[in-house]
């Protein structure tokens, strides 16, 4: 049985539209990411799955229970963790307080456990903390309960980059444990290190639903060869390639400096999508002097959906490939 | 069960604390003052200056003994206005202040109705009912038997214990407005505004042709000088204001639980 079940799932907020249409399933074990960038309806969707507003048509069932059947998912809710973007939390009590009480609501049965690996200072008050403490509270608060499912909303933001890392693996450990999860993230980096599979939203519509996996593999390969002989991107509209531009790399200027090529050693820069064989034996035919098969950035496949003109996707893209030229990680050829 | 109610209450219990003492002090200077201004009171010369009808409505016949101007003094200002504005203010702040900083996300995840979160927060509200009450009482009783004039100690209890349904009134008045309003000081100014004209609707209007306005208003339901003057107790008042309480409130939960969170 899914975890998550939704079945044309719609909010409007009078005529604003905030989700339309949604329909797909969460299955059970499975950590799935849910892409969009901001203004898409990720929150939307979320507050509607936890049942903070009501959908204005369709349904979902979340852990089997009828969002809307109040009794019986109030129940239901005790299984669930929410960890939100931008918690809020009372500021005038402590973090050991808050957890208490929380703890009340919903039961504690690991917050020691999890205070390990996310160590907020309990004993300060929350008006003082840090916005990465604050989300490290709320990570103990979501997890606290032990829950079968976890619904999160983009929950690494505030998080510096090695408690992100410590939440993810600790996400991949969860999983091992059985543990489902609803991941909404802007982030393709991350998003990919978790995810089995992915949804992506846009405007409120969900564009794609697919396996991380076939994501990239139907990305293909970012190929970046250096040739020392004159080439022109025509030459390389061999099948399977895509997008090919031809420029004067940084490898060139310094050959010619060093005098061992003359003429213009050029970069080319093309994704391809075929076999390797083909490709090779066609770059074999020049002189190649570097050459880089990576495996495309998600971001690519994600413009896609959203297009070069949406500027909103244009920032996140950018925002992801920062995160990406931290790790880079080439496929082998 | 409760533990929003207990986690509300410690919250308000220091605003409690300041409000009780605030409270207190003035409540000490008027009576510190009360012997020499009741010694140097002309009630006739009083009624001769302003006309009858001004009078009846700010009973200032009434303030020529102790227990008629601490009446007049302390609780129908104290008490009608300021304590009840304060509570009425502290009730709109709980669900609307909530939904606006986020804190009500994390609570409404957890598995607890939303019915029973909007009760136990009204319930934290007898935190600064209580306190204030039982502070003031005391430094009252204690207060005017200390420049020997003292009041009669089940009158004193009386206007205590009958402020009680009136400020729950305005307390889930509050929660009622908090639940409706979109934003915390939407909810504030609304439920501020409302005991502030109903207050005055019921000073002006009475002894006046639209005198049955002020049946509208709280204040007709629970008289702190006629409690204290006259030792009348009016039970029928505080029963109507209790029944309106529990209306508004069930007004309150139903409005909160078909309420999208945003």
């Amino acid at each position: 049985m899914p975890v998550i079940n939704t079945d044309n799932l719609t909010k409007y907020y009078g005529d604003v539209r905030g989700i339309e249409g949604l329909s797909f399933a969460v299955e059970e074990g499975e950590v799935f990411g849910f892409l969009g960038p901001n203004g898409a309806g990720k929150t939307t969707a979320i507050r509607t799955l936890m049942g903070f507003q009501s959908p204005t048509a369709g349904s979902a069932t979340v852990l089997g229970a009828d969002i809307t059947d109040t009794a019986s998912f109030r129940k239901t809710r005790g299984k669930i963790g929410y960890l939100p973007s931008e918690p809020g939390f009372n500021e005038t009590v402590t973090g050991r307080r808050l957890l208490e009480y929380h703890g009340s609501l919903r039961g504690d049965v690991r917050s020691d456990e999890i205070l390990e690996l996310f160590e907020p200072p309990l004993d300060r008050k929350v008006g003082e903390y840090s916005r990465g403490n604050q989300q490290m509270l709320a990570i103990v608060m979501a997890f606290m309960h032990d829950p079968d499912l976890v619904i999160m909303d983009e929950p690494t933001s505030g998080l510096d980059p090695l408690k992100q890392e410590r939440f993810l693996e600790f996400i991949r450990a969860e999983q091992d444990r059985g543990k489902s999860f609803f991941f909404s993230s802007h982030i393709l980096s991350e998003v990919r290190k978790v995810c089995d599979r992915i949804g992506i939203i846009r405007d409120g519509k969900l564009v794609e639903l697919e396996d991380v996996a076939s994501l990239i593999d139907r990305s293909g390969k970012a190929v970046r060869a250096n040739i020392a002989d004159s080439v022109t991107a025509a030459e390389f509209e061999i099948d399977g390639a895509h997008d090919v531009t031809v420029s004067g790399g940084s490898a060139a200027v310094g050959d010619a400096a060093d005098g061992e090529t003359v003429g213009e050693a050029l970069t080319v820069s093309f994704t391809y999508t075929g076999a390797y064989e083909p490709l090779l034996r066609h770059l074999l035919e020049y002189e190649l002097l570097d050459l880089a098969i990576e495996e495309a950035p998600l971001e690519d496949v994600f413009m896609r959906f959203y297009g070069d003109h949406d500027a909103e996707a244009a920032v996140e893209r950018v925002e992801s490939e920062h995160e990406d030229d931290a790790e880079p990680e080439p496929t082998d050829v | 069960m409760f533990e929003t109610a207990r986690f509300e209450s410690e919250r308000r219990l220091t605003g409690s604390v300041v409000v009780a003492l605030g409270l207190s002090a003035f409540a000490a200077m008027m009576i510190l003052l009360a012997p020499s201004i009741l010694d140097e009171f002309d009630v006739a010369a009083l009624t001769e200056t302003f006309s009858p009808a001004l009078v009846e409505a700010m009973q200032l016949d009434a303030i020529a003994t102790i227990e008629g101007f601490m009446a007049l003094e302390l609780y129908w200002f104290g008490w009608l206005l300021v304590l009840g504005t304060y509570v009425a203010y502290s009730a709109a702040s709980t669900i609307a202040g909530d939904i606006d900083d986020g804190t009500m996300d994390t609570v409404l995840a957890a598995p607890v109705s939303r019915w029973q979160i909007l009760f136990e927060k009204f319930l934290s509200l007898l935190t600064p009912i209580l306190v204030v009450n039982v502070v003031v009482l005391v430094v009252v009783y204690v207060g005017t038997r200390l420049v020997s004039e003292p009041i009669a100690a089940a009158d004193l209890v009386a206007v205590h214990a009958l402020s009680v349904p009136y400020l729950l009134f305005w307390g889930a008045y509050g929660v009622l407005v908090s639940a409706l309003a979109a934003s915390r000081l939407v909810a504030e100014g609304i439920a501020a505004g409302t005991l502030l004209a109903t207050f005055l609707v019921k000073t002006i209007a009475d002894g006046t042709d639209i005198e049955w306005l002020g049946l509208l208003s709280p204040t007709q339901y629970y008289d702190p000088v006629t409690i204290l003057t006259a030792s009348e107790y009016d039970y029928s008042g505080a029963g109507i204001l209790l029944v309106a309480t529990i209306i508004l409130l069930l007004a309150s939960g139903v409005t909160f639980a078909r309420r999208d969170i945003q």
